[in-house]
Protein backbone atom coordinates (compact mmCIF):
# COMPACT_ATOMS: atom_id res chain seq x y z
CA UNK A 1 0.00 0.00 0.00
CA UNK A 2 1.60 3.32 -1.11
CA UNK A 3 1.33 6.90 -1.94
CA UNK A 4 2.98 8.79 -4.31
CA UNK A 5 3.56 12.21 -4.67
CA UNK A 6 5.29 13.43 -7.86
CA UNK A 7 5.87 17.12 -8.50
CA UNK A 8 7.12 18.40 -12.10
CA UNK A 9 8.72 21.99 -12.64
CA UNK A 10 9.61 22.95 -16.28
CA UNK A 11 10.30 26.38 -17.78
CA UNK A 12 12.28 27.15 -21.10
CA UNK A 13 12.45 30.68 -20.80
CA UNK A 14 12.72 31.54 -17.03
CA UNK A 15 16.43 31.23 -16.98
CA UNK A 16 19.26 31.54 -19.64
CA UNK A 17 19.16 27.57 -19.54
CA UNK A 18 15.61 25.28 -19.35
CA UNK A 19 14.38 24.50 -16.13
CA UNK A 20 13.36 20.75 -15.27
CA UNK A 21 12.96 19.38 -11.89
CA UNK A 22 10.94 16.44 -10.92
CA UNK A 23 11.32 14.89 -7.38
CA UNK A 24 8.63 11.85 -6.63
CA UNK A 25 7.93 11.21 -2.94
CA UNK A 26 6.74 8.14 -1.09
CA UNK A 27 4.54 9.20 1.30
CA UNK A 28 5.92 7.48 4.86
CA UNK A 29 4.85 7.36 8.29
CA UNK A 30 6.79 9.62 10.52
CA UNK A 31 10.65 9.35 11.32
CA UNK A 32 10.20 5.65 9.30
CA UNK A 33 9.59 3.72 6.16
CA UNK A 34 6.41 2.37 6.60
CA UNK A 35 4.00 3.62 4.42
CA UNK A 36 1.09 6.30 5.45
CA UNK A 37 -1.97 3.79 5.58
CA UNK A 38 -4.71 6.61 5.49
CA UNK A 39 -6.87 9.11 3.31
CA UNK A 40 -9.89 10.99 3.02
CA UNK A 41 -9.81 10.63 -0.26
CA UNK A 42 -10.28 13.11 -2.57
CA UNK A 43 -13.17 15.65 -1.83
CA UNK A 44 -14.75 18.72 -3.62
CA UNK A 45 -15.97 21.63 -2.19
CA UNK A 46 -17.99 24.31 -3.79
CA UNK A 47 -16.74 27.92 -1.98
CA UNK A 48 -19.25 31.21 -1.69
CA UNK A 49 -17.77 32.24 1.56
CA UNK A 50 -15.94 35.41 1.51
CA UNK A 51 -15.05 34.47 5.61
CA UNK A 52 -12.47 31.85 6.48
CA UNK A 53 -14.55 27.81 6.84
CA UNK A 54 -12.88 25.19 8.27
CA UNK A 55 -11.17 22.47 5.47
CA UNK A 56 -9.79 20.19 7.80
CA UNK A 57 -10.11 20.48 11.04
CA UNK A 58 -7.14 20.01 13.98
CA UNK A 59 -7.39 17.78 16.40
CA UNK A 60 -3.87 18.26 18.52
CA UNK A 61 -2.50 15.32 17.91
CA UNK A 62 1.23 16.82 17.88
CA UNK A 63 3.60 17.63 15.27
CA UNK A 64 5.32 14.07 15.04
CA UNK A 65 2.79 12.36 13.19
CA UNK A 66 2.94 12.32 9.39
CA UNK A 67 0.29 13.95 7.40
CA UNK A 68 -0.26 15.51 3.87
CA UNK A 69 -2.43 17.37 2.46
CA UNK A 70 -2.94 18.81 -1.40
CA UNK A 71 -5.71 21.41 -2.33
CA UNK A 72 -6.44 22.79 -5.71
CA UNK A 73 -8.67 25.89 -6.90
CA UNK A 74 -10.70 24.42 -9.96
CA UNK A 75 -12.26 27.55 -10.93
CA UNK A 76 -10.89 28.68 -14.77
CA UNK A 77 -11.42 32.99 -13.94
CA UNK A 78 -7.81 33.45 -13.24
CA UNK A 79 -8.62 36.45 -10.75
CA UNK A 80 -10.47 33.98 -8.73
CA UNK A 81 -8.42 32.88 -5.73
CA UNK A 82 -8.84 31.26 -2.43
CA UNK A 83 -7.22 32.19 0.51
CA UNK A 84 -5.40 29.24 3.00
CA UNK A 85 -4.94 29.37 6.25
CA UNK A 86 -3.47 27.63 9.51
CA UNK A 87 -4.08 29.01 12.66
CA UNK A 88 -5.26 32.81 11.08
CA UNK A 89 -1.85 32.63 9.72
CA UNK A 90 -2.17 32.91 6.23
CA UNK A 91 -0.12 30.92 3.83
CA UNK A 92 -0.76 32.01 0.38
CA UNK A 93 -3.58 32.07 -2.48
CA UNK A 94 -4.60 29.60 -4.80
CA UNK A 95 -5.07 31.47 -7.89
CA UNK A 96 -7.18 29.28 -10.31
CA UNK A 97 -5.31 25.92 -11.50
CA UNK A 98 -3.31 26.28 -8.62
CA UNK A 99 -2.37 23.32 -6.29
CA UNK A 100 -0.84 23.02 -2.70
CA UNK A 101 1.35 19.99 -1.28
CA UNK A 102 2.26 20.53 2.24
CA UNK A 103 3.20 18.14 5.67
CA UNK A 104 0.21 19.49 8.23
CA UNK A 105 1.10 18.93 11.66
CA UNK A 106 -1.91 19.98 13.99
CA UNK A 107 0.37 21.16 16.86
CA UNK A 108 -2.66 22.36 18.78
CA UNK A 109 -6.58 22.40 17.85
CA UNK A 110 -5.64 25.59 16.11
CA UNK A 111 -4.23 24.36 13.68
CA UNK A 112 -7.01 23.63 11.22
CA UNK A 113 -6.42 24.25 7.47
CA UNK A 114 -9.05 26.79 6.57
CA UNK A 115 -9.97 28.61 3.28
CA UNK A 116 -11.59 31.49 2.19
CA UNK A 117 -13.39 32.71 -0.86
CA UNK A 118 -11.69 36.04 -0.48
CA UNK A 119 -12.62 37.49 -3.77
CA UNK A 120 -15.86 35.94 -4.04
CA UNK A 121 -18.98 37.68 -5.04
CA UNK A 122 -23.05 36.44 -6.35
CA UNK A 123 -21.72 37.46 -9.45
CA UNK A 124 -18.09 35.17 -9.74
CA UNK A 125 -19.52 31.95 -9.32
CA UNK A 126 -18.64 29.53 -6.50
CA UNK A 127 -14.89 28.11 -6.83
CA UNK A 128 -14.40 24.69 -6.59
CA UNK A 129 -11.85 23.70 -4.45
CA UNK A 130 -10.95 19.69 -4.23
CA UNK A 131 -8.61 18.20 -1.45
CA UNK A 132 -7.09 14.95 0.26
CA UNK A 133 -5.84 14.19 3.12
CA UNK A 134 -3.46 11.28 3.94
CA UNK A 135 -2.43 10.46 7.46
CA UNK A 136 -1.07 7.96 9.67
CA UNK A 137 -2.76 8.29 13.12
CA UNK A 138 -6.56 7.03 13.38
CA UNK A 139 -7.57 10.11 15.75
CA UNK A 140 -6.23 12.79 12.86
CA UNK A 141 -9.27 14.04 12.00
CA UNK A 142 -11.99 15.02 14.28
CA UNK A 143 -14.38 13.61 12.14
CA UNK A 144 -12.67 9.92 12.07
CA UNK B 1 7.07 36.98 -19.27
CA UNK B 2 8.56 33.30 -19.08
CA UNK B 3 6.72 30.50 -19.23
CA UNK B 4 6.54 28.03 -16.19
CA UNK B 5 4.14 24.94 -15.49
CA UNK B 6 4.01 22.92 -12.44
CA UNK B 7 2.63 19.47 -12.31
CA UNK B 8 1.49 17.29 -9.79
CA UNK B 9 0.52 13.62 -10.03
CA UNK B 10 -0.78 11.55 -6.99
CA UNK B 11 -1.08 7.94 -6.83
CA UNK B 12 -2.55 6.17 -3.68
CA UNK B 13 -3.53 2.80 -3.55
CA UNK B 14 -5.00 3.72 0.32
CA UNK B 15 -8.24 2.90 -0.49
CA UNK B 16 -9.83 0.66 -2.21
CA UNK B 17 -10.27 2.43 -5.43
CA UNK B 18 -6.94 3.98 -6.01
CA UNK B 19 -6.29 7.36 -6.73
CA UNK B 20 -5.01 8.83 -9.40
CA UNK B 21 -4.75 12.95 -9.82
CA UNK B 22 -3.21 14.70 -12.40
CA UNK B 23 -3.11 18.39 -12.77
CA UNK B 24 -0.83 21.26 -14.34
CA UNK B 25 -0.42 24.83 -13.94
CA UNK B 26 1.15 27.76 -15.47
CA UNK B 27 2.70 29.93 -12.92
CA UNK B 28 1.13 33.52 -13.22
CA UNK B 29 1.84 36.61 -11.43
CA UNK B 30 -1.29 37.25 -9.05
CA UNK B 31 -4.82 37.06 -10.33
CA UNK B 32 -3.40 37.21 -14.25
CA UNK B 33 -2.45 35.40 -16.81
CA UNK B 34 1.02 36.63 -16.96
CA UNK B 35 4.06 34.11 -16.02
CA UNK B 36 6.35 34.73 -13.20
CA UNK B 37 9.50 36.08 -14.44
CA UNK B 38 12.02 35.78 -11.41
CA UNK B 39 13.39 32.30 -9.98
CA UNK B 40 15.43 32.12 -7.44
CA UNK B 41 17.40 28.39 -6.32
CA UNK B 42 19.17 27.48 -3.53
CA UNK B 43 20.85 24.92 -1.61
CA UNK B 44 21.84 25.00 2.03
CA UNK B 45 23.73 23.17 4.21
CA UNK B 46 22.55 23.37 8.15
CA UNK B 47 24.37 22.43 11.10
CA UNK B 48 22.19 23.45 14.12
CA UNK B 49 19.17 22.72 15.60
CA UNK B 50 18.43 26.41 15.77
CA UNK B 51 15.01 27.66 13.89
CA UNK B 52 15.79 30.04 11.24
CA UNK B 53 15.34 32.15 8.22
CA UNK B 54 14.73 30.03 5.46
CA UNK B 55 13.44 32.40 2.40
CA UNK B 56 12.68 36.28 3.81
CA UNK B 57 9.99 38.40 2.50
CA UNK B 58 12.95 40.47 1.63
CA UNK B 59 13.74 38.01 -0.61
CA UNK B 60 11.00 38.61 -2.88
CA UNK B 61 9.73 41.62 -4.56
CA UNK B 62 5.80 40.71 -5.10
CA UNK B 63 2.90 39.51 -2.87
CA UNK B 64 2.31 36.40 -4.61
CA UNK B 65 5.30 33.68 -4.94
CA UNK B 66 5.47 29.85 -4.99
CA UNK B 67 7.64 27.64 -2.63
CA UNK B 68 9.21 24.35 -3.62
CA UNK B 69 11.14 22.48 -0.33
CA UNK B 70 12.91 19.67 -0.77
CA UNK B 71 14.51 17.40 2.51
CA UNK B 72 16.77 15.31 0.14
CA UNK B 73 18.43 13.67 3.14
CA UNK B 74 18.48 9.64 2.76
CA UNK B 75 17.85 9.02 6.57
CA UNK B 76 14.44 8.60 7.95
CA UNK B 77 14.33 10.29 11.08
CA UNK B 78 15.58 13.37 9.62
CA UNK B 79 13.23 16.13 9.54
CA UNK B 80 12.76 19.75 9.10
CA UNK B 81 9.96 21.55 10.86
CA UNK B 82 9.00 24.68 8.62
CA UNK B 83 7.28 27.28 9.70
CA UNK B 84 5.65 30.61 8.32
CA UNK B 85 5.88 34.07 10.90
CA UNK B 86 8.41 36.01 11.80
CA UNK B 87 11.45 34.06 13.73
CA UNK B 88 13.15 36.91 15.08
CA UNK B 89 15.93 36.53 17.36
CA UNK B 90 14.48 34.64 20.34
CA UNK B 91 11.51 34.43 19.85
CA UNK B 92 10.77 31.23 17.95
CA UNK B 93 7.24 30.96 19.18
CA UNK B 94 5.84 33.73 16.56
CA UNK B 95 5.46 31.08 14.06
CA UNK B 96 3.03 28.82 12.66
CA UNK B 97 4.18 25.48 12.12
CA UNK B 98 3.00 24.25 8.75
CA UNK B 99 4.73 20.41 9.07
CA UNK B 100 7.04 18.08 9.42
CA UNK B 101 9.24 17.69 5.82
CA UNK B 102 11.10 14.05 6.16
CA UNK B 103 13.57 12.71 4.41
CA UNK B 104 12.67 12.36 0.89
CA UNK B 105 9.79 14.68 1.19
CA UNK B 106 8.97 18.50 -1.06
CA UNK B 107 6.42 20.71 -0.26
CA UNK B 108 5.04 23.46 -2.83
CA UNK B 109 2.64 25.91 -2.16
CA UNK B 110 1.62 29.35 -2.84
CA UNK B 111 3.23 32.06 -0.66
CA UNK B 112 1.48 35.48 0.05
CA UNK B 113 5.11 37.12 1.40
CA UNK B 114 3.42 38.78 4.53
CA UNK B 115 5.72 36.67 6.74
CA UNK B 116 9.39 34.29 6.55
CA UNK B 117 9.52 31.24 6.24
CA UNK B 118 11.47 29.41 8.79
CA UNK B 119 13.18 25.98 9.56
CA UNK B 120 14.35 24.13 12.30
CA UNK B 121 15.84 21.10 11.81
CA UNK B 122 15.82 18.10 13.58
CA UNK B 123 19.64 17.64 13.75
CA UNK B 124 22.71 19.61 14.37
CA UNK B 125 24.11 17.27 12.31
CA UNK B 126 25.16 18.76 8.86
CA UNK B 127 22.02 18.60 6.96
CA UNK B 128 20.46 20.03 3.37
CA UNK B 129 17.91 21.47 2.34
CA UNK B 130 17.00 22.32 -0.69
CA UNK B 131 14.06 25.20 -2.12
CA UNK B 132 12.70 27.36 -5.11
CA UNK B 133 10.92 30.19 -5.34
CA UNK B 134 9.02 31.72 -8.55
CA UNK B 135 7.49 35.20 -8.12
Amino acid sequence: MATTATLTLASADIAGDPVSVTKTATLTKAGSTNDLDQSTGLNRVHLRSTTNKVLLAANAEGDNLAAKVYIINKATDASLYVTVTINAQTIGKLYAGDFMFIPWSQTDTDADIEVAATNWTASTGDIPVEYALFHEDTDFLTNA
Amino acid sequence: MATTNATIALTSDVTDNALSVSNTTELNTAGTTTGVNTMTSVTKVLSSTNQVDLITTGSVSTTHAYVYINNPSTDETVYFNITIGNAGAGSPTDTEEIGRLYAGDWMWFPWDVDDDICITPSTSDDVTVEYMVFS
